[in-house]
């Protein structure tokens, strides 16, 4: 099946076949390897990418359900190299261990402050329930991204 | 290599449509919140889907008939964001803004919660607690039933195979208060109890029941506006026949449950 979408701005209609999931397509078809996989079964989040702006599991989406959709991954937020905010304070806070949930929680923490721009940090705790970061590394996530909200909202 | 088995793909606009095609070989989606991990855990391998989401008699929800109407389409997340919801029926969006993460709030919906019967599922205590029903449409014609007689069993439905769950009508009960506690620690509870108060003609119903701690929810109604806390948690808990599983011992369970039961009950007080 021909699917048409826009993926981090740019239009893209591919034939992919239809048991494809969306990380099989932004990863194995797109090349967009930012997107990780790892539980399978949308408990751990570092799959997320935003499908028409709503977090969803990539690992667990059908990929022809972004048809007419657009698609946003972790590829998309930097513009033109300079880092989105919510990435500059996840490197300033040193919000990452080994890095591998980094995509899903910042992915997740874009849905978050594009719904509630100043999230207080139980918002963010609650709303981060479904990611896992097996470094323990929660408390600079959570200040990294109380500090990217004050900085994109001042 | 692919992670999902290979099926066809329908996109039908109309409950018709859907129920020509429908079958245990051809099934009903709309996120593939549940569906697609048991395709990919190989327990499920249907010969097509069909995807529910231009399907336009059930994307939406309404008042209908003094109830809210809520279409097999509607995810978790649209329900509790929903106008005609937050007015009609207050109690349900906490409820629903709680159910797995926000990935499972966009995609899942309240109807697949239902057909897959996950013990563990917060929405059908308290959509039982509601006294919801849900229509079933075949060709042949249509059916409703409630959600309590619905859910036969773990992962275990009254839908038949050519059946399709086309909406749920939760009644709109003026005075009801309801509210649902649960105790969770990983991704699933350990027991999750949904409390409700409602005036039934001269009397007061106290409804609670307790789902997750065992295969099938335990409904317990008390005539009585304020019951004994600890009556009602010692009743509830001799009702229930908790399994042993990641989320805890039956011992453990039977004891969470008579805690939370408790403090449902004393948070309803207060609502």
């Amino acid at each position: 099946m021909t699917i048409r979408t826009v993926v981090n701005g740019r239009p893209v209609t591919e034939p992919i076949p239809v048991r494809w999931t969306l990380a099989e397509f932004v990863r194995d078809r797109l090349g967009l390897t930012g997107t990780k996989l790892s539980c399978g079964m949308q408990v751990c989040g570092v799959c997320t990418v935003l499908v028409d702006g709503r977090p969803v599991s990539a690992c667990s989406y059908l990929a022809v359900d972004v048809d007419g959709c657009e698609v946003t991954t972790i590829e998309g937020l930097a513009d033109a190299g300079s880092l989105h905010p919510i990435q500059a304070a996840f490197v300033d806070h040193f919000a990452l261990q080994c890095g591998f949930c980094t995509p899903g929680f910042i992915m997740m923490a874009k849905s978050l402050l594009d719904e509630n721009p100043r999230p207080t940090r139980k918002d963010v705790v609650d709303y981060l329930d479904g990611n896992i970061c097996r470094c323990t590394g929660y408390q600079p996530i959570i200040d990294a991204i109380v500090d990217a909200s004050e900085r994109m909202t001042p | 290599m692919s992670v999902l088995p290979p099926f066809e793909l329908h996109r039908p606009t109309s409950i018709e449509e859907v129920v020509e095609l429908i079958s245990w070989d051809d099934l009903p989606y709309v996120g593939g919140t549940e569906l697609l991990l048991a395709m990919r855990a190989g327990l499920l391998n249907p010969r097509s889907l069909i995807d529910l989401k231009g399907v336009a008699e059930i994307t939406g929800v309404r008042a209908h008939n003094g109830a809210v109407r809520i279409g097999a389409a509607v995810t978790h997340q649209q329900a509790a964001t929903t106008e005609v919801i937050s007015e009609k029926l207050p109690e349900l969006p906490p409820v629903l803004l709680h159910v797995g993460n926000p990935r499972v709030r966009w995609s899942g919906t309240l109807a697949g919660n239902l057909c897959f019967a996950e013990p563990k599922s917060d929405v059908i205590p308290f959509l039982i607690a509601l006294d919801a029903t849900v229509t079933l449409v075949s060709a042949d014609g249509s059916r409703e039933m409630s959600v309590r007689e619905f859910i036969i069993g773990p992962y275990f439905t009254a839908r038949t195979e050519h059946e399709l769950l086309a909406w749920i009508d939760i009644p709109v009960v003026p005075g009801r208060r309801g509210t649902y506690l649960k105790y969770q620690v990983m991704e699933r509870p350990t027991v999750g109890v949904a409390a409700v108060r409602l005036d039934e003609g001269d009397s007061t119903i106290t409804r609670v029941v307790v789902g997750a701690a065992g295969e099938v929810p335990v409904v317990h109604d008390v005539d009585h506006a304020h019951p004994d806390r600890s009556a009602v948690a010692t009743a509830v808990v001799d009702a229930l026949e908790p399994i042993d599983d990641l989320t805890g011992s039956s011992d453990y369970k039977r004891h969470v449950t008579a805690v939370y039961v408790e403090r449902a009950l004393e948070k309803l007080e207060r609502m």
